[in-house]
């Protein structure tokens, strides 16, 4: 047993699925589809390299992303899923069941008919009732007759028969996150009066058909069902969480090997798995699921990204496996590293959603954290020795800078990061300091950095800034020099405001460098001036944020706006939109908007928080001085974290 | 509730009135609805005409036929504070109902749709630029 494995008795426990053994107690989930497939439900190479990684991660039981069982495509609901409708798509079923085999875990095909979220490729989707969206992305509503309703369990049985016939060892059905068996089990969208709808007892009457369906078409497979243990649509309507402990009843009784309990909907009004839900905040409803069906399997994993928490959990009965997915795609070796006791190197899944964000953009998912997620495919992306070992100056040690020197070193390079200031994480720092979400996730980044690069042997030097006159004393000691050292507030771009030199640079603040009065402009209402702003808010400070542009939050990824919107609000921070400083004094700030009105807003302090100006200094003084000389990061365009990490391990791969 | 609960139509084109911005990108003809979610029976439509927006009070016939482009449902606490604001601060109050979940906004027509018919500004003004799956 590897001393991890010690630490976390639990979790690496071997436990028992139905005739499976099953090497532990992690369940890989299918939390997200990929988009890496053909329009029309075939599966890519892109895909089975993929899965190679999913079924390399050392999870006890791996499921497979959703297909849809229907031909006409009313259950799809990505650009680029799966479909499991024909024994056309049997070969790469039967590869992927392969692979998860081989690497000695249990095999689930998750079959997933969208409903309400689904005819991706149709002006329709299909639903228990005429319950219109209320995310305009999504289709319109066809009602499902009862011959629909009944087709529509037979292709379910059909899809699972199919399933196993490619080798899997069991499936899974899903009303995660709003499908169709969670729009027939929701009063939200069950409004029907017939044997399927009005009271809870026919409201699961598709579900017991589903589960009756694929039980009798695979009586020797195990069936997981994904269950609500709260919508978070019941202001609206939907169903309470007494409700949903109901249908898991219900389900139980119907002989459901295992019930994932899931929360939330993808349009419900609260947030379930963003980077404002701290981790463990809906283990209650696992807890209580355990609690109420002690025979029955759970398993449970939303907002639920340590490996720690989970052993605890086992123990104490909220689960009997831990559902994973978003933290292996952040980082896949996260178990591996938990089994030999390396916490301190995984990288943490953020929540930053960048995942579903690009899904609903009809984009293959990517990783905030994870440059290679998407690209496995690609030999270009693997880190492999390099035939040349160099030695690598990287100048700046935020996240781009250290992603470079880390892969970098990895294949085998020397690496020295070179950073200005007193500790590591460039204005990842800053970010992490100011942050109203969850600022330990961002801290994270940092410590897996220093843990990394000390496993890795990069040379970190502190307090050390490279310019020209110190380029010079290093002269010839390097082959590679690469700029990471990231983008500062431009001033020059208000430079002719009146009174402009008594603006204060944002960042300086953000840093803590810079205390600021209680009444405070701020000037740029984009990521950095937001999250200066609400973190002086919430301490206190009265803030106005001035913008330029029609709309603030013009940079923040589309996953996290509303909630900046919603901070603005709730801390009851006034937005001056279309506006901009014409005058600072000691007293306050003229502002002027586009209509040509002119007003004053009082403040002791004012920050410059606008635009910003990539070190493109530093690329131009160094050119003559290094034989290769690369930017990476905002030193090049100033972006955020995701490109930075992506640039980073991009030039890292390749050197 | 009955129709009494929605507010008084001329209030609702006042509060359109005093937000042409929001309004004056919109084909002539686009519809939006406001019912009480407990009791449907009527519906308060603005509706985008050459003269600015009007307000009227129609039967509600169901969502299907609902003839509007959105279709904001609100509880009767919510419904409460809107007719209290409808004359000023509507859209704050609006914004904050649909975040908390105390209003549903049904959109009947998708977003490529509802851009093209020049609801931009209404859907900002409402949260929408903002809101996304799982949040």
């Amino acid at each position: 047993m590897r001393s991890g494995e010690q630490k976390l008795p639990h979790l690496f426990q071997p436990g028992q699925f139905g005739r499976f053994k099953i090497k532990n107690r992690i369940k890989y989930g299918a939390c997200c589809v990929s988009n890496y497939n053909t329009r029309d439900g075939f599966i890519t190479e892109r895909e089975l390299a993929r899965v190679k990684v999913i079924a390399d991660t050392g999870c006890g039981i791996i499921t497979n992303q959703g297909a849809y069982p229907d031909p006409l495509g009313e259950g799809k609901a990505y650009f680029r899923q799966v479909a499991i409708y024909d024994d056309k798509f049997l070969p790469q079923f039967e590869k992927i069941a392969a692979m998860i085999k081989d690497q000695g875990a249990m095999a689930i095909q998750q079959i997933l008919h969208a409903g309400r979220y689904g005819g991706i490729d149709l002006g329709y989707c299909v639903q228990p009732s005429d319950v219109p969206q209320t995310l305009p992305h999504f289709r319109p509503p066809k009602i499902m007759t009862t011959e629909e309703i009944r087709d529509c369990v037979r292709q379910h049985a059909d899809a699972a028969k199919r399933c196993i016939r490619a080798g899997f060892d069991g499936t899974e059905i899903t009303s995660f996150m709003g499908y169709l068996l969670a729009n027939f089990n929701s009063r939200f969208t069950n409004q029907r009066t017939d044997e399927y709808g009005g009271s809870i007892q026919n409201r699961g009457r598709f579900m017991r058909e589903l589960i009756d369906g694929i039980k009798q078409a695979t009586p020797d497979n195990p069936l997981i069902v994904r269950l609500n243990g709260a919508e978070l649509m019941d202001k609206w309507g939907g169903n309470t969480e007494d409700e949903c402990f109901e249908l898991m009843q219900q389900a139980v009784d119907c002989g459901v090997d295992m019930i994932s309990v899931t929360v939330g909907w993808q349009e419900a009004p609260e947030s379930s798995i963003g980077r404002d839900i701290p981790p463990g905040y809906w283990n209650y409803l696992s807890e209580r699921a355990k609690k109420t069906f002690p025979n029955t399997l759970i398993t449970f994993g939303n907002r639920l990204p340590d490996p720690r928490m989970a052993n605890d959990c086992i123990r104490d009965g909220v689960f009997d496996f831990w559902e994973v997915c978003r933290p292996l795609l952040a980082d896949p070796e996260l178990i591996h590293k938990a089994a030999e006791d390396r916490l301190d190197e995984v990288r943490r899944c953020v929540g930053s959603l960048n995942c579903l964000s690009r899904l609903f953009r009809d984009l293959p998912y990517t990783c905030t954290m994870n440059p290679a997620l998407g690209h496995e495919v690609e030999p270009e992306y693997h880190v492999t020795p390099t035939t040349v070992k160099k030695k690598i100056m990287v100048i700046g040690s935020g996240p781009a800078g250290m992603e470079c020197a880390i892969t970098a070193a990895k294949r085998g390079h020397e690496v020295t990061v070179f950073e200005k200031t007193g500790r590591i994480g460039g204005n990842l720092y800053a970010y992490a300091a100011n942050d109203l979400a969850r600022p330990d996730d961002l801290h994270s980044i940092i410590r897996h950095y220093e843990a990394v690069a000390k496993r890795v042997g990069v040379e970190i030097r502190l307090n050390t800034e490279v310019h020209a006159k110190f380029m010079r004393s290093v002269l010839h000691q390097y082959d590679v020099c690469v700029v990471a050292a990231g983008a500062t507030i431009d001033h020059d771009s208000h430079c002719t405001v009146e009174g402009h030199e008594l603006m204060i640079d944002a960042l300086d603040v953000a840093h803590g460098r810079v205390k600021t009065g209680s009444r405070v402009v701020i000037v740029g209402g984009g990521k950095i001036g937001l999250t200066v702003g609400e973190s002086l808010r919430k301490n206190g400070a009265e803030v106005t944020v001035v913008e330029r542009e029609k709309r603030i939050a013009g940079d923040i990824k589309p996953s996290f706006k509303w909630r900046h919107a919603s901070w603005v609000d709730e801390l009851g921070i006034r937005c001056l939109t279309s506006s901009r400083p014409t005058r600072i004094t000691t007293d306050g700030v003229t502002v002027l908007n586009d209509k040509g009105e002119e007003s004053f807003v009082p403040a002791d302090t004012v920050l410059l928080a606008a635009s910003r100006k990539p070190a493109h200094d530093l690329l131009h003084e160094f050119e003559w001085m290094v034989d290769e000389l690369h930017g990476i990061g905002d030193a090049v365009v100033p972006r955020g974290l995701e490109q930075a990490i992506q640039e980073g391990f991009r030039l890292g791969v390749r050197i | 509730m009955n129709s009494a609960a929605l507010p008084d139509p001329q209030a609702w084109r006042a509060a359109a009135a005093a937000r042409p911005e929001l309004f004056q990108a919109l084909d002539e003809g686009a519809r939006i609805g406001l019912i009480a979610r407990s009791a449907p029976a009527q519906m308060l439509v603005w509706e985008a005409a050459a003269g600015g927006p009007g307000a009227c009070l129609a039967t509600f016939p169901g969502y299907a036929n609902a003839g509007v482009d959105l279709l904001m449902a609100a509880n009767d606490s919510a419904l409460g504070d809107i007719v209290a604001v409808a004359r000023n601060g509507l859209f704050d109050v609006l914004r904050a109902g649909i975040r908390s979940g105390e209003v549903v906004c049904y959109m009947l027509r998708r977003r490529c749709d509802l851009e093209a018919l020049g609801y931009e500004e209404l859907l900002e003004a409402l949260g929408f630029a903002f809101m996304g799956a799982c949040r």
